[in-house]
């Protein structure tokens, strides 16, 4: 049994935006009692990630982790043209997943208590960003 | 329903090489309409990774990052090569991906306008790669759209 579906979120500037509710939501339709669930961002700029989902401390910590890593207008950086936070918001997406697969159990996420499914806007500005979400199992 | 397909890449010296119209190739071969499609590169020096394809300067930024994220006493960061050159293994083998799996949507991969599927070699000679695809899903159609 394949369910396939795209969502599609409104981000606001850089930062995580919690977006578990959503993806169990898609399971909940499916119909998908035990198999695999595929999230995909089609995007080079935002990225996907499982993070700590208790205390929002550790996703702001994790922004300031990766602007110290990755420092937007970095002089290495050529491609330029969307601005200082173009080349940065490319960089942060390698370091982290296009791509997450989670297991679907008794009809839901199988998650730790602790985790959440986050998508990481790196660009500075609002962007729309589409998620494609493809649930297979029986 | 499911496809399977091991095939060896051609070689190549480092760098990255765009391999998405081969995949959408496979996905055609395989029928399915919807699903997935998971990637395997077997060997731990080369990677698949999706990059932006709308500016060939992105994925050599992004190598030349990683060179200075991990400096070697190679100093070079001037284009992907060298740049890959100067990323010591452990860090490449750290933050590479062996393995990638993307969406089929209406038989072709479910990917973004700018989004490239990218082999990135990192030996200096030319070497033969093996990849396995792997897809599952369906032939009928059942995908649709939802806003949040």
């Amino acid at each position: 049994m394949v369910h396939q579906q795209q969502l599609r979120f409104s981000t606001d500037g850089r930062g995580t935006y919690n977006i578990s509710q959503q993806i169990s939501d898609v399971i909940k339709k499916s119909g998908v009692k035990t198999g695999i669930c595929q999230i995909f961002i089609q995007h080079t700029s935002a990225s996907l990630i499982l993070c700590e989902n208790a205390d929002p401390t550790v996703r702001t910590d994790l922004d300031a982790f990766m602007k110290r890593l990755v420092p937007d207008g970095d002089n290495l950086f050529k491609h330029t043209d969307e601005g200082p936070d173009d080349m940065s918001a490319h960089v942060r997406t390698v370091l982290t997943e296009s791509s997450l697969s989670i297991p679907v159990h008794d009809g839901k996420e199988s998650l730790g208590i602790w985790q959440g499914i986050y998508l990481w806007e790196h660009r500075t500005s609002s962007f729309k960003r589409n998620l494609s979400i493809t649930i297979i199992g029986e | 329903m499911l496809y399977q397909n091991t095939l060896q890449l051609a070689e190549h010296s480092q760098g990255a090489y765009e391999i998405t119209e081969l995949i959408e190739k496979i996905i055609k071969t395989s029928k399915i309409h919807t699903g997935t499609c998971h990637l395997f590169i077997h060997n731990s020096s080369s990677a698949i990774l999706i990059s932006d394809t709308a500016d060939d300067s992105t994925k050599d930024m992004t190598a030349d990052f990683m060179a200075q994220l991990a400096p070697s006493s190679i100093d070079s960061n001037e284009n992907i090569n060298s740049a890959m050159d100067a990323v010591p293994p452990a860090m490449k083998h750290a933050r590479s991906q062996n393995e990638l799996t993307i969406p089929i949507t209406n038989g072709k991969p479910g990917i973004g306008v700018w989004q490239g599927i990218f082999l990135w070699e990192y030996k200096s000679a030319p070497i033969e790669r093996k990849l396995t695809v792997t897809i599952m899903g369906e032939a009928r159609h059942r995908s649709f759209r939802l806003s949040h």
